[in-house]
């Protein structure tokens, strides 16, 4: 009789944790990016390179197959708050043509940034359309 | 500097010869998609879309980061994009189309019109052809804001959906393009 229960509780408990486990991760948000382990450390100039060299190999090393983050250092060229809780940090990278986007939560941008600024931000990597975007942005610290 | 960056790309796809006042581009336009089951509702949003269009030609085109779909859980996005858009390997989708019912007259005047929109949709590596309507608002400080709704089928794109979660997914994906261009 005792070995009955004990089966009936290890059971309901395996249940239990399983059920807590599949809610937990079925409900899991995007994690932080400043929690994230950093993957890559870059200069925006040296980023935007490596894309328009060879933007498979790049995709592959900063892009990843899961999402991984980079942290890109450079100037601040331009900061464009869209007006919709976003904010671009546009980062020099020796080339008018192109640059890094970084979007940021418009309260994630340090107040003290403008154009100019020496700046390193950790972001997360999705690709080149014109420029390098990093999404999920936030500020690692005032260079 | 990013002006000239839009130029480049509007060159690329469009003939030299034309006017760039009648030029208008965006990096930061917008896509959302949903799909509704009564399983669950899934939803993401792309706030990183390049396009551009002239209004001599009707020439409209815009491209999108699949990477940058960001979702509310985790789950979802990691599913969305290692079992279903295979990001890794179509990292892009991308519309290359022309705009009728607007002019490059209209471009010059505040107001609203309903146009017709009609291109090719590259999804997953597979292009289908989409026709569609859309609404353009000419702003009274020369933007423009263009907005549409339509509807796209993964199969039509070569997305394979396992049985098992087939009734979790809709259909049709119901998708949302919003995009304020500026003139060039």
């Amino acid at each position: 009789m005792e070995r009955k229960h004990l089966i009936v509780i290890t059971a309901v408990v395996v249940l239990l944790v399983g059920a807590t486990y599949g809610y937990l991760e079925f409900n899991r948000g995007v994690a932080g990016t400043a929690s994230m382990p950093v993957q890559e450390k870059v200069t925006a100039g040296e980023l935007l390179a490596d894309f328009q060299t060879d933007e498979a190999a790049a995709n592959q090393r900063y892009v990843g197959m899961t999402e991984q983050v980079v942290q890109v250092s450079g100037t601040i060229r331009a900061m464009e708050p869209l007006g919709t809780g976003v904010t671009n940090v546009v980062l020099e990278t020796g080339d008018d043509l192109a640059g890094i986007v970084c979007e940021f939560q418009d309260e994630e941008v340090p107040t003290d940034w403008r154009s100019g600024t020496d700046v390193s931000i950790k972001g997360i990597c999705t690709g080149l359309l014109l420029d390098v975007v990093l999404v999920r942005c936030v500020a690692v610290e005032n260079k | 500097m990013r002006t000239l960056a839009y130029l480049t790309l509007a060159l690329a796809m469009l003939p030299a010869s034309l006017s760039a006042q009648e030029r208008f581009a965006t990096r930061n336009g917008h896509i959302n998609f949903f799909s509704g089951t009564p399983v669950e509702n899934i939803e993401a949003d792309n706030n990183k879309v390049t396009s551009v269009f002239d209004a001599s030609t009707g020439a409209i085109e815009f491209a999108a980061l699949i990477k940058a779909f960001e979702f509310e859980k985790a789950l979802m996005q990691e599913h969305f994009n290692e079992n279903y858009m295979e990001s890794n390997t179509h990292p892009k989708a991308n519309f290359k189309g022309k705009v009728s019912g607007f002019t490059a007259a209209d471009a010059m005047k505040a107001g609203s019109y309903d146009v017709d929109v009609s291109g090719d949709l590259t999804i997953h590596g597979v292009t289908k052809p989409l026709t569609t309507k859309a609404t353009f608002v000419v702003n009274a400080d020369g933007t423009i804001k263009a907005n549409s709704d339509f509807s796209v089928r993964p199969e039509d794109h070569g997305i394979a959906i396992p049985g098992v979660v087939r009734k979790n997914i809709a259909e049709q994906i119901k998708v949302k393009v919003d995009l304020t261009y500026a003139r060039m």
